[in-house]
């Protein structure tokens, strides 16, 4: 194959033939693609390519006006992010979706709080989820920020750790990250991705949507490409090159692949 | 050295109500003779009670982000529903006027939810509605003019004691001590912050906003029939005009005692200092003869001054 496209590994998510269109401007046509299991995966294009629809459409923020998605096999048109979540499927929003005045374990345990004694009182069980929290954190971020203080007397960079690791603290199976390190600096950007490294070696599937190529070639395995709501194409990171991803984006250079 | 004034500093910013209150507290000690006295501790009990119950409340619905300016109108619906069956049916009706008294709280307490949780309008617009629809209500029902004749017996509620202390002050004592567990140690009373402070976050990790909403301004009415049934207690009569201006009081002593009118913040304790130092405050200005058309002025000030003083200690902590 000449694009590379994965036969070793199996496949966790298939989106096929999905449109999608907001009045008139065409947002999505027939873009297919998948992710493979346990990979990170990039998705690159220009600004308005529809990388963040299509993310959108895979985590039931949007239904496609045409088109299905797989995921482990099986139909999965999401109808709410809810639905998608309750499958294994969590989005990292790019306004994080913490509450700042919450402290790092409640973020980290909203919706799922535990509770102890009587069951119609629902007493916060603080203790155990402050041990929980320590303790998922660390399997994939080496630097803990502080547990007990609110997220935001944290750095971006830590806020942005803990919104990464609550979407990979629930036995997820995919998640979707939209720009997860846009207004960070060097050192917060490298703490960022080693956590994204973290839910790797974790063995979940990660996709990225990133405008930084240096950081797409640093973190994924693979690369999908759009451009004006067409996939151009895919490319295994080790078999390719900025140059050749640039081309695709641009459309400077025909590279038509498989995957469109 | 430095260190022991940033420290100071710190302490400062956050307990400064606390800080105030007792300096406060002990200053009046001091400049007179008649504020230590049983007496005189009693009456600031009796006198702030009312409004320690409703401001319980409306710690809730400010810490949602909101507030309820409907709760004077709903204590002096409380009072008139409650005294009016309580005067037709006698001694036996007493838990009835009770029982009516809080479910017709409980129905604008719904009102108010509904309309806050379930249609979005905001809660300044829906509850001054709900405010002055009550009051008018009231007014239609009684033709304005007060109820007596309550059962004797049920003043025991309003002005009687247990060990030395004014009934109304332990029911404010249950009140916030329950509500202040509701509020710190109860899941529920978490989604009240997690609410105020980032609803969408919230609702986008699955909690149901729209139910806590609702459920914040249920008890803000809730709190309000309680201070009613006891206005009630008090008089053994109920004034269609009671309770004028409350909602506002029980507003700026929870902003004094430190939670900020954007929501996500503030504690049940707070609340507590900031209903007795606003009492204390009265009080003191009536024992150093000081004309009652001032309390206003102060409270209005300390409110002012406490609200000034956080953004300027936040600005100074966060700007060097």
């Amino acid at each position: 194959m000449i694009d590379g496209s994965v036969s070793a590994v199996g496949v966790l998510l298939r989106a096929q033939a999905i449109s999608k269109s907001f009045g008139a401007v065409v947002a999505l046509h027939d873009a297919s693609m998948h992710l493979p299991q346990g990979e990170i995966t990039g998705l690159v294009g220009d600004n308005g390519a529809g990388k963040s629809t299509l993310v959108k459409i895979i985590s039931g923020a949007l239904s496609p006006d045409s088109g299905t998605i797989e995921f482990e096999g099986a139909p999965a048109n999401f109808a709410s992010p809810a639905q998608a979540r309750s499958h294994g499927i969590e989005t990292v929003y790019q306004d994080l979706a913490l509450s700042g005045n919450l402290a790092v374990w409640a973020n980290l345990y909203l919706g799922r709080e535990l509770t102890r004694g009587p069951k119609f009182m629902h007493v916060l069980n603080k203790g155990a989820m402050l041990s929980n929290t320590r303790e998922m954190l660390k399997r994939f971020v080496r630097d803990v920020p502080p547990i007990g203080e609110p997220v935001e007397l944290l750095s971006g960079g830590q806020r942005q750790i803990v919104a990464i690791a609550r979407a990979g603290a629930w036995g997820s199976k995919l998640i979707l990250m939209d720009e997860p390190t846009a207004a960070l600096g060097v050192a917060e950007t490298k703490a960022v991705e080693d956590v994204i490294f973290g839910l790797k070696r974790q063995g979940l599937t990660l996709l990225v949507i990133s405008h930084n190529l240096d950081q797409i070639f640093r973190l994924t395995d693979g690369i999908w490409v759009l451009r004006r709501g067409r996939v151009i194409g895919y490319r295994q990171t080790a078999s390719t090159h900025p140059d050749e991803i640039v081309s695709m984006i641009t459309g400077a250079a025909a590279s038509v692949g498989t995957g469109a | 050295m430095t260190l022991g004034r940033t420290k100071l500093a710190s302490v400062a910013r956050r307990q400064g109500v606390l800080i105030a209150f007792v300096l406060l507290v002990a200053f009046m000690f001091a400049a007179t003779s008649t504020f230590g006295t049983y007496q005189n501790l009693i009456n600031v009990l009796q006198q702030n009670s009312i409004i320690g119950i409703i401001a319980c409340g409306m710690t809730f619905a400010v810490i949602l982000g909101g507030f309820d300016l409907s709760v004077g109108s709903v204590t002096a619906l409380a009072s008139v529903v409650g005294a009016t069956i309580m005067i037709d049916s006698g001694t036996p009706g007493i838990p009835i006027g009770i029982l009516g008294a809080v479910a017709a709280c409980l129905l604008v307490g719904g009102s108010n939810g509904w309309l806050i949780a379930y249609l979005g309008v905001n809660p300044f617009v829906a509850t001054l509605g709900t405010m002055t629809v009550v009051r008018g209500l009231i007014y239609v029902a009684t033709n304005a003019s007060p109820r007596f004749g309550v059962p004797y017996s049920f003043t025991t509620l309003g002005m009687g004691r247990l060990f030395g202390v004014p009934n109304p002050a332990i029911v404010f004592l249950i009140v916030a001590a329950s509500l202040g567990f509701v509020l710190h140690r109860t899941r529920f009373g978490h989604y009240v912050y997690a609410v105020g402070g980032n609803p969408v976050a919230s609702a986008q990790m699955g909690v149901n906003a729209a139910r806590v909403r609702f459920a914040v301004y249920v008890l803000a009415s809730l709190c309000a029939a309680i201070s009613g049934i006891i206005l009630v207690g008090q008089t053994a009569s109920a004034t269609p005009q009671a309770a004028l201006g409350y909602e506002l009081t029980a507003i700026a002593a929870v902003i004094v005692g430190g939670a900020p009118l954007g929501g996500g913040r503030g504690r049940m304790t707070g609340t507590i200092v900031g209903v007795f130092l606003l009492g204390v405050v009265a009080n003191g200005l009536n024992l150093f003869g000081v004309s009652p058309f001032w309390q206003p002025v102060a409270t209005g000030l300390i409110l002012i001054a406490a609200v000034a003083f956080d953004g300027y200690s936040k600005r100074d902590g966060f700007g060097s």
